[in-house]
């Protein structure tokens, strides 16, 4: 067993325009322990807030949701901890459970060019499902570039694939847009990786019953330096706030990770 | 029946007057304005024999048994995939399937507590199940309050006593509410007045003695539901008769553009803390192409013959039927998956050649999207119009209620087409209803 | 004792208050100003309006006042219509009015409730003193109702300020009455919250 250490902490905090209240929220934004990471010393702080309660949703994510009746400006999360990975930990699922991974989502869907770009790809006789979402991964890298602040959190993959330009989130959805057409269960995963900044997010593929990870970003399997923090189908079912709320007008998220190796 | 039709006939005038003075109406658009109007009944009730009934009974039991199994797997276990008895990306890429139903087990392990399914009858007397509803059908207060205005009109068509009364489907309702009630109150969960079945939702309401409620009246905390007074005094909900669609009840889980919605009635549900009737989620076993799988879920959960029979359906999906499909496009009725109402129902026959092979083209470009029945021969039913007695299409849409165990209310809404030509009964299209009289058993 | 929200309680009052308005419209009508005070749908201050008022609330009320008692709103409803297209309209608004009075037998027939028929009298009783205070209704009349009004405020379960309830009284004791003021004090009586947040 080879094990790292990291400590993590994550902020998110929402700004209105103008004064809320009646804010329903439900945040997903909280690593938990499985066999890939064992989380500890976890500290959670949300304001304001009236009363929260938690539970994983239908995918395995930790959630907390809740109401903050009060009027308030600002409405923000801190979370920490610290998480043990174990690079040889193997996160087994039965396939016909991964058999809702095969399947497009409006996030995900490849249209046109997608369509086209996987055609070109050339049909070699990869063995196994992962080895042909590398090589899938390896060619997306090779005609896409990252360009932060060029899409947004509604970007499906095919617009993002039509400018060859994203993020992490654009990639990741790429890559299962791709991995879709051939059938290949594969997810989303929202999470942290060393440094300071935003979230991360990357892919999982299944294959022989396991889900490897890959992340298409950096155009390499992950190491024991990722922490995850949900999965789902797309980024949507991985969506780490999702609030409602009167008054309020507009209102800017931010948020800021940081995750140093012990 | 010892009254004659043209006895109950004579009394249509009055039988509708009664209708508008209850106010028995459903709501309609058009060009983007609500108005009301009065559902067109026709007094001649579709009489069914109790033998008859009885058979149609043991079907919808058994069919609705095994659409609520099907529902529990699907949402756990998943067997019926791993088996290969149903194609998952029916499942899916079906637009009723909601990812976070999975894993979470409903109060009393029931998910359609209200199954409406839509029944024709063919010319040769059988019986053909067109389709399931077990999201929010609705319909039954229209007989049930039918019923009543009649017996006051036409007392003498009930003198003999041989109708099997319809008018017990409130404790129906009510049984099936408190069956699954997790503690506290039963409500009905309305959109408001500018929904088109309000008339149901305040008749079931009155009826019942359900609180009828809008989400301005509910609130989600710390785990519990709550009815809120006008007094400020919370009173605990343990079950919601929602008719409200799975996307916009609770805006924080689903859509967040609902303002009818309750934020976190999802969560709680999840829990286990209130019951939501119909479970969100059984759009996954009322799609028009999951249809196709029904009668093998009943032999694969029930072990049994399917009692009641599906009208002859393809699936384009498969290979074997897309041919099929395609040589005998003229004889076909092809329903878009994703459509209801009547709507994206395309009969071959009627189609220009042009319009043929374009529909062909975009058949086999979205396989999944169709599926294709052959054209029922139905049996026509008259109506009475204009002083005299016209044959019309119609259909039956059964209701069996679940709490214990299934239960079939003795009636159903018959819906009839008023259009001579058209096969399309639903009332937002300008179909009309009728009672239906299920004979008791003769002694 | 059932439990009662606050928009149906709100609604309830309303109900009660229009119904009201139109009985009482009718009853002030002279033949020749019928068409605008009456059928003017365009004006809200019109029979028509009012009676649509009434109807809306009682439609989302069937389930507290019951099928029965709707149904006679329902005609009322029915009857208007008639009215607008009658050459003899007075003969057709006398039937929306004894649908009216139908609606509060049947009303105080079968609601169980006693709040939910408190709060229905209670609009009835607000709406008539306001339209006695600005019609021409004697003082002794205004009395009377205001009587009726202090007797009903306790039967509904509804807030409703006591100082501005005992000020009204006081009032209408008063050699001369002073009208505006009572109108001003019988609206303030009781306040809907804004439950909506």
């Amino acid at each position: 067993m080879r094990v790292k250490k990291l400590r993590y902490s994550y902020h998110m905090q929402l700004d209105f325009e103008r004064p809320a209240w009646e804010h329903n929220f439900k945040l997903r934004c909280f690593p938990s322990s499985d066999e890939r990471q064992k989380i500890s010393g976890e500290h959670i702080k949300i304001y304001p807030v009236h009363f929260s309660n938690s539970e994983r949703d239908s995918f395995g994510n930790m959630c907390i949701y809740g109401t903050a009746k009060q009027i308030h400006s600002h409405f923000s999360v801190d979370v920490s901890g610290i998480a043990e990975t174990d690079i040889d930990g193997k996160v087994i699922a039965e396939p016909h459970k991964a058999g809702i991974f095969k399947y497009e989502t409006p996030l995900t869907k490849a249209g046109v060019n997608i369509r086209e770009f996987h055609r070109s790809l050339e049909p070699r006789g990869w063995t196994g499902e992962f080895e042909r979402a590398v090589y899938m991964m390896r060619m997306l890298c090779d005609d896409f570039s990252y360009v932060s602040g060029s899409t947004g959190i509604a970007t499906t993959a095919e617009e993002a694939f039509t400018i060859r330009r994203g993020v992490c989130q654009d990639y990741a959805h790429i890559l299962l847009a791709l991995c879709r057409l051939e059938r290949i269960p594969c997810r989303y995963v929202a999470g942290m990786i060393p440094g300071e900044g935003a979230t991360h997010a990357w892919t999982e593929i299944f294959d022989a019953g396991i889900w490897r990870s890959l992340d298409p970003t950096h155009n390499r399997e992950c190491d024991d330096t990722y922490i995850k923090i949900s999965s789902g189908r797309d980024a949507q079912d991985c969506a780490i706030n999702q609030g409602v709320f009167y008054g309020g007008g507009k209102q800017t998220q931010s948020v800021h990770v940081s995750v140093r190796i012990l | 029946m010892k009254v004659t039709e043209e006895e109950l006939c004579r009394h249509s005038d009055s039988v509708n007057e009664q209708l508008a003075r209850y106010g028995v109406k459903f709501g309609i658009y058009k060009g983007g304005e609500f108005h009301e109007q009065l559902f067109p009944f026709d007094v001649i009730p579709r009489v069914i024999g109790h033998e008859e009934f009885s058979y149609l009974e043991r079907g919808l039991k058994q069919r609705v048994t095994a659409l609520n199994e099907f529902l529990r797997d699907i949402y756990s276990d998943r067997k019926i995939i791993a088996d290969g008895v149903v194609a998952e990306e029916f499942i899916y890429s079906g637009s009723g399937y909601m990812a976070q139903c999975d894993g979470v087990s409903p109060p009393g392990g029931i998910y359609s507590h209200i199954s409406g399914i839509d029944l024709v009858q063919g010319k040769n007397g059988s019986w053909y199940v067109l389709e399931d509803n077990l999201r929010i059908p609705s319909g039954a207060s229209y007989p049930m309050i039918a019923r009543e205005l009649c017996m006051r009109s036409i007392p003498s068509a009930f003198a003999d006593n041989l109708t099997e009364d319809n008018r017990n489907y409130p404790e129906l309702l009510r049984r099936t509410m408190d069956y699954v009630n997790t503690g506290g109150h039963s409500v009905i969960l309305t959109p408001g007045r500018f929904n088109a079945a309000y008339f149901e939702h305040s008749y079931f309401a009155e009826r019942t003695g359900a609180r009828l409620v809008t989400c301005e009246d509910l609130t989600v905390e710390n785990d519990r539901l709550y009815f809120i007074d006008y007094s400020g005094k919370k009173e605990q909900v343990g079950a919601v008769y929602r008719r409200i669609s799975d996307d916009y009840l609770d805006p924080v889980n689903f859509n967040r553009e609902s303002l009818i919605g309750v934020p976190h009635i999802f969560d709680i549900y999840r829990k286990g803390n209130v019951a939501l009737i119909n479970a969100p989620g059984n759009g996954a076993a009322d799609d028009k192409g999951i249809y196709y799988f029904v009668p093998r879920m009943v032999k694969y959960y029930l072990d049994e013959e399917p009692i009641l029979q599906n009208a002859p359906t393809y699936l384009p999906f498969y290979d074997g039927d897309m041919r099929y499909v395609l040589e005998n496009f003229d004889s076909l009725v092809i329903k878009d998956v994703a459509e209801a109402g009547g709507y994206g129902v395309v009969f071959g026959s009627k189609l220009s050649s042009k319009e043929k092979e374009d529909f062909k083209a975009m058949l086999k470009a979205e396989p999944r999207r169709f599926i294709a029945q052959e054209v029922i021969d139905f049996r026509d039913i008259d109506i009475y119009e204009d002083g005299k007695r016209v044959p019309r299409k119609a259909d039956l849409r059964a209701f069996v209620l679940m709490s214990d165990e299934p239960v079939v209310w003795k009636s159903g809404l018959t819906r009839f087409s008023r259009n001579p030509d058209s096969f399309i009964v639903n009332s937002s299209q300008g179909g009309g209803f009728k009672d239906t009289w299920v004979m008791k058993e003769e002694s | 004792m059932s439990i009662l929200s606050f928009g149906n309680s709100e609604r309830l009052f309303w109900l009660g208050r229009y119904s009201e308005r139109v009985y009482t419209g009718i009853r002030a009508l002279s033949g020749h100003s019928v068409e605008r005070k009456c059928f003017d749908e365009s004006n809200p201050e019109s029979l028509y309006c009012s009676l649509m008022y009434a109807y809306d609330n009682a439609i989302v009320l069937r389930d507290e006042i019951g099928s029965e008692a709707f149904s006679y709103i329902q005609m009322a409803v029915y009857e208007m219509n008639s009215a607008k297209k009658s050459p003899a309209p007075m003969l057709q608004l006398q039937k929306v009015n004894d649908n009216i009075a139908a609606f509060w037998g049947m009303a105080d027939d079968v609601i169980s409730d006693e709040n939910v028929r408190g709060i229905i009298k209670l609009g009835k009783r607000i709406e008539r003193v306001d339209l006695y205070a600005r019609g021409s209704a004697g003082n002794d009349e205004i009395r009377r109702e205001v009587t009726r009004l202090t007797y009903r405020i306790e039967k509904t379960g509804l807030h409703y300020n006591p100082e501005t309830l005992s000020a009204l009284n006081e009032l209408a004791e008063g050699e001369n009455i002073n009208r505006p003021e009572v109108i001003r004090m019988v609206e303030s009586l009781i306040n809907f919250p804004d439950y909506a947040g």
